[in-house]
Parts: C-alpha cells; structure tokens; sequence
C-alpha cells in the first residue's frame, strides 16, 4: 500500500485498533508520516514508549510535552524517569518545566542519575529563595554535604565555596549586630563587604576579613584605593 | 502559486496584521486587550494602538501586570501558547475576573503562534475549558526590515543552549515552511552545525507530512505540487553554536555599540532623556499643536532606531570609529541646505523651499539625537576602562597567549566592572581557545564568587552546561583537531583564524573592503561560512594572495554549489555540516525555466539559529552590496543577540540579601 496516494494510514490503523487488532495497528502506523495524527493514537493504544520516540522525532516540542504529561500521571515516577532517561530532548523538558514547579521531583532526578552538582544547585537556589538565615544556612549547609564525599576538583572547589558562603553570611551577620543599626551587610559580596568596611573605617575588620578569606593582596588594594577615594579620605 | 508582488518582510506585515485585525473583528462590541510583555513590543512592529482602537480596542493590560479589570465585558489575551507559565497566568486571570466581578465576562484568547495540545490540558484542567473561545494567531516572522525577518523570540538562546529545549528549532522549521508555501522549495538547504541540522530534518519531515496531507486528499489543492522555487537560490542555516565567540566581542559598529550600551529591542532603545533630550513633539504633521514635555533627569525616552531614519540608515552599519564624520558631512550639508533660502528669490523658488521645510526638519531632529548618542558612546568608548576590555578581547580574537590577559581581567575584577562584562571576557577565551587551565579557572571561580557573590555558582554550572566557559580537560571542551584522530568538538579558532583570514589587519574602517571592518580586524566566523558558500572566489583570493581585493564579479558562481571547495575549512567548526538538495518534478521545472528564463535575481535566505548580532547583520549587507547584482540576501534569525544577552541567559539574580 506504500507509496499510493489517497491513503491515510490513520484512519485505517485506527480501524484496526477498534477491531482489536493493536498489532496491525501500530505496524500501519509506521506508514503514517504525519506524527500530530500519529501520537495521540499510540497513547489511546498504551503504546506509551512509541508514542515518547515519535513524538521526540517530530521536534514539536509540544507535542512531547504533551506526551510527557500524560506519561507522568501514568507512571510510577521510577519507571518514569527510566522512560525518559536514555531520551535526552525529554529528560530536558521535564527539568524545565520542574524547574518551575516541582524542585521535589527534580532533586529525586538528580539523585538518581547521580548529578551531585546539579543537586546541590538545587538547593542553593532554594537557599537564596529562603526569607530567614537560619534556613538559608540550613540548605546551604545541605548543598554542601551532597557534595562532601567526592575527590573531583571541581566537585571539591564548588564544596569549599559553599561552605565559604555559609561562613561569609555569618561574620556579616555579626557585622550588622555590632556596628550597623540594620541588616547592612548581610547579602553582599565579600569585595563589597571589604569595600563598604573600609568606606565606614573599619579598617581593622577589613583588614582581617581579607586574611581570614585570604583575599589576593592586589584585590585587596584596588577596594582600598577605590574606597578611600570614595571617602575622599587622602591621607 | 502566484508569487505575491513585493518583499517579504511587507507581506508578512500586511498579513500579521490583517490576521489579527480579522480575529478582533470576530470579537463583537468594545473589549479590552491583554498582552503578554514579550508580544507586546513585536505587535507594536506591524500595528499601531490608533488602528486597534478603532477596531473596538478599549485598553491594553500587560499580562504580567495581572490588572485587568471589568471596564468591558469581552476580554481578549493574546498570549505564547509554547510557555506554559503564561498560559497559567492566563487561567488563573480569568478564574480571578470570573469570581469576584458582577459582570459576566466573555473570554477570548489568541494563542500565538499556535494552539498547543499542553494549553488545551491546562485549561481544562482549571476548569474553563468551555468558557472561552480559542483562536490562534499565526505569527513567526516578524519583519524588522526590509532584509531581516526575526522569530523576536527573546528566551531562544538560553531555550536552545542552556534548557536544551528545541522548541524554537520547530518555530523556526514552521516559519520557513511559510516562505516556502509562498516561493516554493528552497532548492538547496545549506548549513551548519547540530541545531541547525536538526531544523533541516525537520523541514524534509514537514514536507512530507503536507505531501501526505495531499495524497490522502485532506487538504485544500492550492498547496498541491509545491516545487523547488524559481526565485530562491537557496537557504543557509548557521547555528549559533558554531561560533559563539563572535558575540561575544564588543561590537563596533554604530547600531552594535548602541546596542550594547543602552541595548536595542524591536527596533527600539531606551535612552535617558538627558543625552538625546525629552520627547520631541511627533513628527508628524500637526506637530506644533503637541505640548513641549519638560525633560527630567532619568527619564526614559524611547527612540526608534530602523530605516525609516534616512540618517541612521547611513550610519548604522558604519564602524563607529567613522560616525562623527558622517555626522558632520551631513550637519554641513544641512545648513547649505537652510542657507539656500537665501538665493531663494522668486516665490515659487520660496514654496519649494517651505515644501521642503519639513524633511529638513525631520533631518535636523534626527541628527540631534544621533550626535547626542554618539557623544554619550564615545564617552563610554574613551574610558580606561572600556580600552582594557578591548585590548583583552583584541588579542583573544588575535589569538595571542590568552594567560597574558589574566592579570588584565583580574584587575578588572577588582575595579567592580560589570560581571557580565567579566564573563564575557572568560567565555571568549574558553571559546577561543578550548577551555581554560583548570587552576585559572578555579582560580576566576573564587575571585568572582568573592567580588560578585557567592549566588554566582549558579552562574558558573549554568555557563559550563552551554559550554560557553569549560576547564581544559573536560571532553567537550575540546577543539576540532586539524590533524591526527584525538576527539574534539569544539570551532577551531586558531586553524581557522589562518585559513579563512579572520584577522584582518590592513581593513580600512572609512572605505571597508572586508567585512573585517565591523569589530576592526576581525571578520566575524559566521559570515566567513557564509561567504564560503555565496563568494569562494573571494575567500579564496583571501587565502592565496592574501591581497584583500574586493572580488571580481564571476559568472561561474553557480557552478560550485554547497560547501564545495571548503569541506576541509569547514570541518573544523563544530557540528555537522550538510547540503540537501530538494528535487521535484523534473519536467515542470524545466518547463518553468524556459518560461521565465533564468537571468533573474535570486533571492538567498541566511537563517540564523540562536540569535545573530548586529555586526553580523551589518557583515550581511556588505555582502549583500557586493552581491546585489545576482542575488538577493534575506536575513532571518530566531532573534536578536549580543554577548550580554548571552551572559544575561546564565546569570544568577537571586542573592543572599534578607528582605527585612
């Protein structure tokens, strides 16, 4: 029948998934160019995995989205995220549009595939989403332990700066109880922190805060410099 | 098939708003319009607010501003179907006007470009399913220009490179199937990269699923027998990826630098009123009658920036190095201009002079704003700091020992310059030259983090997953290999900075005679691929001699079609390279030909996936100028791109600051 005009292989599939014949069915579906008739068919027949790979070829990111959304209420979010794992257009979608909605969902990906560092990013957004310091130091302390018991370079550098950032939001905690009136320092950079120390003349704490998170002396200048200018301070 | 009179870019003016227009007139009585943010920009391209309202437009409400209120009965959205977000703010907006009003309100919405299956879910899922009429608005291509047709889909970058997310491949594949169902076949599909790849397959795929809607008789006969076209010579699609390290240099063009100083969006700047002065009264013609606004400091004033400027169009693509004398040749020309009503004795000689009065002015105005924002950008342009940044990016594309820069950068660091200026000075390295050494990287990671905050870790897996900045180790950061077998991925810039010549050092930037001229030395590696393809004799005189001769005019052009000649250069950028070749009926075609004979220009699409800048646009029609006798060139692009864009894609907003 291939290859003559005048047929379409919906219909007649469609026919023969009604006749109960799901075999027939799927096959004559191959025949089917069109993937926006092909889809919604396959998933009415429990052809769920076909229905993914036919929709993942079309390139209509629609289409897989939509596709994907039906499988997710269906499936056991195991078996679900197997489905989609050798899919790399899928596995992308769906991090997306968790991204958005569902972190819970994410994090369990994550874990699964054995992503440390996309993990703990997950929670380091979370931290900075937070509203009150102890639970942003909570999962920043959480981020850094996912990360804790790898030997990679890169896994150790993003480790140690994470827990540099929980060490950098407590001294500017005491910062803002000892020598500001309100939440002045919290927040900002380390530079800016060096910078705006110096600006009030603090330069003692500046001093040790550039020791203690050992600041590159020529960076410590350059804030020096631009601060004591914006102090007009020329002596 | 009657090819419509006129470009494209008026065609599908004229069709995006005559679509909209209609779909407003199916809407009975007076209502008021809902407009997501990143539509309402791109619809101000084809209509303007007066023709809605005399359509029964009563106000407008931006989406995200979530205050529509009941002053009409019908409520209309227009809105992106593809994200999902906005087709929630959307459900949850009408819930909230049907709960709490008194008035029965209609809803309408307008999906644009199209009706998806995942917005019909969610709205029955919110339960209105049946409350509201549903149509779709058709909008891809939006014509900036006369030659430049863009997706305006600003998310396509971080879409594509970052999310992974083809969405905009398909958009792209749909809006070019329209210009093929208006000239038919593109007969030859060039292109380049992985992405780029992908949309061609898609628009094999979706000629034949038209096919197939034909041969089983479902659709209308108008479309049947599409053939390969006679007045397009071909289609050439380079992925972004290919070259990201073009845009992340710091234009030099006019439009460039403006674009990267107060950033242009559809066709528009945002400029503080205190460098181009407050909002001149419209220039139209009842002009005096509008009252005079007083300029205030930090106001936004909102300049269109297209062709429509007789005096921008000149200078525009210019390099800027060469804007202050433009700007003076025509200041001089214009008062010769007014002081020629001096020799204007007779009146008639004097009505010709008042009938003029008008453009002088329009000319007069313009030439104020220019010169304010080219005083404000060489402000900019003379800083210390701006001149290191260039030296650093300079001798990247130069392809000097980039480790000689780091103390450059790390100064810059320390100086607080912009962090997006910061990354895009790293990326191009990474770019440039496979990677960096993974103790300067880490090294740049912790001062970074230090300078700009500790959120920016984000920042960093974000950008390393686009790999736009990668330790040198890792195997996707490695380059193309020129010889023996070691893997590789990535454009090789230095093999390819020799042989396609793209420092470029004599280049003039008053008389240019390569397209060199638009970043002062260095051609742009897209365009090169593209002029691989539509000038080998030039690039190749580029190569041997090495005497930047502008090319000869060679009949034999269409002799060597694709990448013919090139294949070895262009093996060393990323991605796959291909030339398709879409065949028809053989008989008709040679009917056709000998009907309209085959002298005629042809018109040559440049499909940029991911985004292109305006240097790159600039490139194009310098090319473009060369070629005009035979060919046409038509620009098209998913939207519009500069390296902050790019930067802006991957960076963290979120920061530690409690709100108190």
């Amino acid at each position: 029948l291939d290859g003559k005009p005048g047929i379409s292989f919906e219909l007649i599939a469609q026919a023969a998934f009604d006749e109960g014949r799901t075999y027939l069915a799927t096959q004559l579906l191959n025949h089917e160019p069109r993937a926006g008739k092909q889809v919604p068919l396959l998933l009415n027949m429990e052809e769920d995995e076909i229905a993914l790979d036919k929709a993942i070829e079309s390139g209509d990111n629609d289409l897989v989205l939509y596709v994907l959304l039906r499988l997710k209420t269906k499936h056991p979010l195991a078996s679900f995220y197997r489905m989609i794992n050798t899919r790399p257009m899928a596995s992308a979608l769906v991090e997306t549009t968790a991204r958005e909605e569902d972190t819970k969902l994410l994090k369990d990906l994550y874990y699964q595939d054995d992503r440390p560092i996309d993990g703990s990013n997950v929670l380091l957004s979370e931290a900075l989403n937070e509203t009150d310091m102890p639970r942003t130091t909570e999962k920043l302390h959480l981020a850094s332990r996912l990360l804790a018991d790898s030997k990679d370079a890169t896994v150790v550098l993003q480790q140690k700066l994470l827990s540099e950032a929980s060490q950098l939001l407590k001294v500017q905690e005491t910062l803002d109880k000892e020598i500001a009136d309100r939440s002045e320092f919290v927040g900002l950079s380390l530079n800016e922190t060096v910078y705006r120390l110096i600006r009030s003349g603090y330069g003692k704490r500046a001093q040790k805060m550039q020791s203690e998170f050992k600041m590159p002396e020529k960076t410590y200048w350059w804030l020096r410099l631009r601060a004591l200018v914006a102090k007009r301070d020329w002596g | 098939m009657a090819p419509y009179p006129g470009s494209d870019a008026d065609y599908l003016k004229d069709k995006a708003r005559r679509d909209l227009l209609t779909l407003l007139e199916g809407v009975r009585g007076k209502k008021n319009l809902v407009v997501s943010q990143d539509l309402a920009g791109p619809v101000g391209l084809f209509v303007k607010f007066s023709l809605l309202q005399e359509y029964g437009v009563d106000r407008v409400f931006l989406l995200e501003n979530a205050n529509v209120d009941s002053s009409q009965r019908n409520v209309v959205f227009l809105v992106h179907a593809e994200k999902t977000r906005q087709v929630r703010t959307v459900a949850d907006q009408i819930k909230r006007l049907q709960r709490n009003e008194n008035v029965e309100h209609e809803f309408s919405i307008f999906w644009t470009p199209r009706r998806t299956l995942v917005s019909n879910a969610i709205l029955e899922d919110v339960g209105i399913m049946g409350d509201v009429s549903i149509a779709e608005l058709p909008l891809y291509f939006m014509p900036l220009e006369q030659d430049v047709l863009s997706l305006e889909l600003d998310e396509s970058f971080s879409d594509l490179y970052l999310h992974k997310d083809p969405g905009c491949v398909y958009l792209a594949a749909k809006a070019l199937m329209g210009i093929q169902q208006r000239h038919g076949y593109f007969p030859r599909i060039i292109g380049k990269g992985d992405n780029a790849r992908r949309l061609a397959d898609l628009l094999l795929r979706m000629r034949k699923e038209l096919d197939a809607e034909e041969s089983s008789g479902l659709t209308d006969l108008s479309a049947r027998g599409l053939l390969p076209s006679a007045d397009t010579e071909s289609l050439i699609i380079i992925d972004r990826e290919v070259d990201f390290g073009t845009a992340l240099l710091t234009q030099l063009t006019y439009e460039g630098l403006i674009d990267e100083t107060v950033g242009i969006k559809h066709n528009q700047a945002d400029v503080d009123t205190s460098i181009v002065g407050p909002t001149p009264v419209p220039q139209a013609q009842e002009s005096s009658k509008a009252p005079q606004q007083t300029s205030k400091q930090g106001q936004k004033r909102k300049i269109q920036l297209d062709a429509s400027d007789q005096l921008f169009s000149q200078l525009r693509d210019a390099n800027f190095a060469i804007v202050g004398d433009i700007l003076n040749r025509v200041a001089r020309r214009l008062e010769s201009d007014y002081e020629s009503r001096h020799t204007a004795k007779t009146t008639t000689e004097l009505r010709e002079f008042v009938n003029k009065l008008p453009t002088y002015q329009l000319e007069h105005q313009s030439l104020r704003v220019h010169t304010n924002l080219a005083e404000e950008i060489m402000r900019n342009t003379r800083s210390d700091i701006f001149r290191k940044i260039l030296e650093v990016q300079q001798n990247n594309a130069a392809g000097a020992d980039a480790t000689y820069q780091h103390d450059s950068v790390e100064e810059l660091i320390a100086r607080d310059v912009p962090l997006k200026t910061i990354l895009r000075l790293l990326c191009l390295e990474s770019c440039m030259s496979g990677g960096l050494r993974p103790r300067d990287l880490e090294n740049f990671k912790r001062q970074i983090v230090h300078a700009y905050g500790h959120q920016h870790l984000l920042t960093f897996s974000a950008l390393e997953k686009m790999e736009l900045l990668q330790p040198r180790s890792t195997a996707t950061a490695m380059l193309l290999p020129t010889t023996g077998t070691q893997p590789g991925s990535k454009t090789n810039y230095g093999y390819l900075r020799k042989n396609l010549r793209l420092v470029v050092e004599e280049v003039s930037e008053k008389d240019p005679s390569d397209i060199a001229y638009v970043y002062s030395g260095f051609a742009p590696l897209s365009i090169r691929l593209v002029q691989c393809v539509l000038q080998k004799p030039y690039i190749l005189s580029l190569i041997r001699g090495g005497s930047a001769a502008p090319s000869a005019p060679s009949p034999a052009s269409t002799a060597s079609p694709g990448w013919l000649g090139f294949e070895d250069v262009v093996k060393s950028a990323r991605g796959a390279t291909f030339s398709i070749v879409q065949k028809g009926d053989d008989k008709a075609i040679r009917a056709r030909q000998t009907l309209s004979g085959n002298n005629a220009t042809k018109t040559v699409y440049v499909f940029f996936l991911g985004g292109i800048t305006f240097t790159e646009i600039a490139a194009l029609r310098f090319i473009a100028a060369q070629e005009a006798p035979r060919r046409k060139i038509v620009i098209c692009t998913t939207g519009l791109i500069n390296g902050d864009r790019m930067m802006e894609a991957a960076i963290e907003k979120g920061n530690f600051t409690q709100p108190e």
